[in-house]
């Protein structure tokens, strides 16, 4: 919560107080524009083998510690370089460049709210996807709003304590774990992750209660990503996950009844690849970002015909 | 840019502003607080209008090739 005195910025560091007007810097200025592959969201379930126009501007809610992002999500805005980019342009640039979708990324869409908004709406009308990248610190009204938008998410659940939300990442776990639930009464594809940091949220036990909650209320269906540390932002004292930690972490996601339990930011034998939860068949073969073989049949399995939880088209 | 020269700039650009039609988010604010620690407090959410600019008071740069992937996370 941000009480901000008048010349000053709240929490996120680009909404500022003008004579007791609050006003948001960043709206149509982005200071990332990029086009990625729909992977590396990661989005498994959603259009995939596409590309992706992706965009951020500095500033976040929250304050993880371990922020990979960290020189833009805690950076001023005063400090970096924005491009002029107002949601006509941002939508014309998605059609130019022949991408199916937008994302609203990297930092946190939450932030430039106003800017996501406006132009997840623009285009929806133009048949572009809309996608957000997001933590979900977020209140339900607004939320309800936006995700009215919106056809994926990706959101991460970064711990399973509140605990961890409070000394991590400056926040805490109930509005993401009601964010979580709103999306996906809202409808919409949702997929989430968890970044797996050595000692602070690896115990096998934290990793049950988490896949354990996904699968309690958001389904078995709900793809789970665990995402690999890499030592950045104030947390370079500790080590990366190791491979066999995540490969542990998917194990135990399975058993719990999960379906689509992936592994990300190393590279895995078949972590990466999506199985047909019925005839455990491959589906979906990848490695890194690319799509070494689709075998989905209009979005279910060729072998035993099950239905495969996304948007594949 | 220093802030002090951010915020000077921002002033100027803002008494130019316009409302935006979306609706801003709201961090959950100081009711929410009060509802945590007593029985009678209601949580309130409320939207908050944000202003957006015309004129950015930062550093702008031209756009570079889109299509190079971009180096940041998610
Ligand atoms: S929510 Fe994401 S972008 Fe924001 S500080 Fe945390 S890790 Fe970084």
């Amino acid at each position: 919560m941000c009480l901000i005195e008048p010349g000053q910025s709240g929490e996120c560091r680009v909404r500022i107080n003008i004579d007791g007007v609050l006003r948001t810097v960043v709206y149509g200025f982005p200071c990332s524009l990029n086009i990625d592959p729909i992977e590396k969201k990661p989005l498994f379930h959603f259009l995939p083998g596409t590309g992706v126009l992706s965009i951020a501007t500095v500033g976040c809610n929250l304050h993880c510690l371990n922020c990979q992002n960290w020189e833009i999500s805690q950076a001023n805005p005063e400090d970096s370089q924005a491009v002029f980019c107002p949601p006509e342009r941002l939508v014309s640039l998605c059609r130019e460049s022949r991408c199916l979708s937008l994302a609203y990324t990297y930092t946190d869409p939450i932030i430039y709210y106003e800017y996501t908004y406006d132009t997840a709406k623009l285009a929806r009308q133009a048949n572009i996807r809309n996608v957000l990248v997001t933590a979900g610190y977020i209140n339900k009204e607004p939320w309800e709003k936006l995700l009215k938008y919106v056809d994926a998410a990706n959101i991460d659940l970064k711990g399973i304590t509140d605990d961890f939300y409070v000394r991590i990442c400056s926040a805490t776990l109930k509005p993401v774990q009601d964010a979580l639930l709103v999306a996906k009464a809202s409808g919409i594809l949702v997929e989430v992750t968890n970044l797996i940091i050595p000692t602070l949220n690896d115990k096998p036990e934290q990793i049950r209660e988490l896949s354990r909650w996904v699968k309690a209320n958001l389904g078995g269906e709900t793809p789970l990503h665990f995402s690999g540390f890499t030592p950045k932002y104030k947390m370079q004292h500790l080590p990366p996950t190791p491979l066999k930690t995540l490969e542990i972490a998917r194990e135990i996601a399975i058993s719990e009844g999960l379906d689509y339990v992936y592994i990300g930011n190393v590279r895995s034998k078949e972590g990466e690849n999506t199985y047909c939860p019925g005839c455990k068949s491959l589906l979906i073969e990848r490695k890194g970002y690319f799509i070494l073989q689709n075998r989905l049949k209009d979005g279910h399995c060729p072998d035993c015909g099950r239905e495969i939880y996304g948007v594949w088209k | 840019m220093t802030r002090r020269k951010f915020i000077h700039k921002l002033i100027k650009a803002g008494s130019h502003s316009y409302c935006v039609l979306g609706i801003a988010y709201c961090v959950y604010g100081i009711a929410s607080l009060f509802s945590r620690n007593t029985h009678h407090a209601r949580r309130t959410t409320k939207f908050v209008r944000a202003l957006r600019l015309k004129k950015y008071p930062g550093s702008l740069r031209p756009l570079r090739d889109i299509h190079k992937q971009s180096k940041w996370s998610g």
